[in-house]
């Protein structure tokens, strides 16, 4: 059972990195690494229960808070760049 | 064994990143894939059962980096100067160093191993020891606080030294003249309403988990240096909402300096005062009556300093970018 589920993320994270690579806008590349992020949560869920060990479950809430940031920080990066260029005319 | 499968397919989608960061010229791509490599090499660390380096590379590769890279890149150019020339010598070196080091594996003894090298010498005196002379069930704690505590203060060295390298290189000239506009660049996405909500939401959540991390330490994965680094993110989304200044405000630089120095100083002077009640120096068991307390007392103390200096220094790198002008 748990080795199905991670199996099935394990492919899922294979097509968001396909994803990534490939693009072709911007836009694709960040919701493949958020894609990538949960999958590496739910991963991280999955392999703490076949180990037996759920404490380690810990790990994949450290994950599911600081990808939250990222993808903030992502979003607070094009809007200060696009402010950016709306002043200097765009002529990067 | 079916671990190993997904060790193995893990590490092959690391190296295909990894060709990809190389080989893309746009850079904020590159970042994105930076992010992405981080999770899987920590997804690699906890499928190898080293939970306390996992967590280390969730809360700094994961969060941080990406943050600060991207205070990086507004400060440069989107795409990277195409390199024409003289691309031959080094794929030379780097072929030949790369047969050398896969030559070199081929002696390495199987993975988990029980009779390698490196679980015969002082591994197992660990594992025996630690429950009687410390005390505690987590050995990884018990090993960077106590048996390898000097290890650990030279850690804390590097980052204190590392921290002061970056802020001496970004404030040298180009500073960004805040009366001016101030207004203008950092409102951070305080007109957003859904992530100003949820953010707001979410920031007392990863401070009161960072602490969580850095006193469970003795008990579960964690430490002083996981610990720090969430608790930076977590003041880190507030920046982000809020914009640079109000975060400053709230924490001034000297406050943030303050830190990077303290923790340091806490770490070494719990060292000095167990030379002053008769032990030697980082030697926690005078520390209390009983050894044993003793021992805990110092890790927490210890850890303490660690979160402390590590907290404030990636703060300070973070406004540190934040504060540059774009050239």
């Amino acid at each position: 059972m748990y080795y199905a589920v991670s199996i099935a993320i394990l492919v899922t994270m294979g097509l968001a990195l396909v994803r990534a690579i490939l693009g072709p806008s911007v836009y694709d590349r960040v919701l493949a690494a958020n894609v990538f992020g949960t999958k590496t949560v739910l991963l991280l869920s999955v392999i703490a229960f076949l180990y037996g060990r759920p404490d380690f479950l810990d790990l994949a809430l450290t994950y599911a808070l600081i990808n939250f940031v990222g993808v903030l920080a992502v979003l607070e990066f094009f809007q200060s760049r696009s402010r950016a260029d709306a002043q200097t005319g765009g002529d990067q | 064994m079916i671990v190993v499968v997904f060790g193995v397919f893990l590490l092959t989608i690391l190296v295909v990143t990894a060709v990809a960061i190389v080989r893309t010229e746009n850079l904020f791509v590159a970042v994105m894939l930076m992010s992405i490599f981080s999770l899987l090499m920590a997804a690699n660390f906890f499928i190898l059962d080293a939970a306390d380096v996992a967590l280390t590379e969730a809360a700094i590769g994961a969060g941080i980096t990406t943050v600060i890279f991207l205070g990086a890149l507004a400060l440069t150019a989107r795409r990277e100067e195409a390199v024409s020339s003289g691309r031959m010598v080094p794929l030379a070196v780097v072929t030949v160093l790369a047969m050398v080091m896969i030559w070199a594996t081929f002696d390495k003894p199987r993975l988990g191993d029980p009779d390698a090298p490196v679980h015969q010498h002082v591994a197992p005196w660990y594992l025996e020891k630690t429950p009687e002379l410390i005390g505690i069930p987590n050995v990884v704690t018990a090993v960077l606080g106590t048996f390898r505590g000097y290890d650990t203060l030279g850690e804390v060295f590097v980052v204190f030294a590392a921290c002061i390298g970056v802020l001496f290189v970004l404030s040298a000239g180009g500073l960004r003249d805040r009366s001016k506009e101030a207004d203008a660049e950092s409102i951070g996405l305080k007109h957003h309403l859904i992530p100003k909500v949820v953010g707001r939401l979410l920031v007392p959540f990863i401070v009161l988990f960072g602490l969580y991390v850095q006193f469970h330490g003795e008990y579960g994965p964690g430490g002083g240096f996981q610990a720090g680094a969430i608790i930076a993110t977590g003041i880190i989304l507030y920046a982000l909402l809020e914009g640079e200044t109000n975060a400053l405000r709230a924490l001034p630089r000297r406050v943030l300096l303050g830190m990077v120095v303290g923790g340091a100083l806490l770490y070494t002077l719990v060292g000095v005062a167990g030379m002053l009640l008769g032990g030697n120096f980082l030697d926690y068991s005078v520390l209390a009556s009983d050894p044993v307390v003793g021992q805990q007392v110092g890790i927490i103390l210890i850890e303490a300093g660690v979160g402390i200096t590590v907290c404030g220094s990636l703060l300070s790198i973070f406004h540190a970018f934040a504060a540059r002008e774009a050239s």
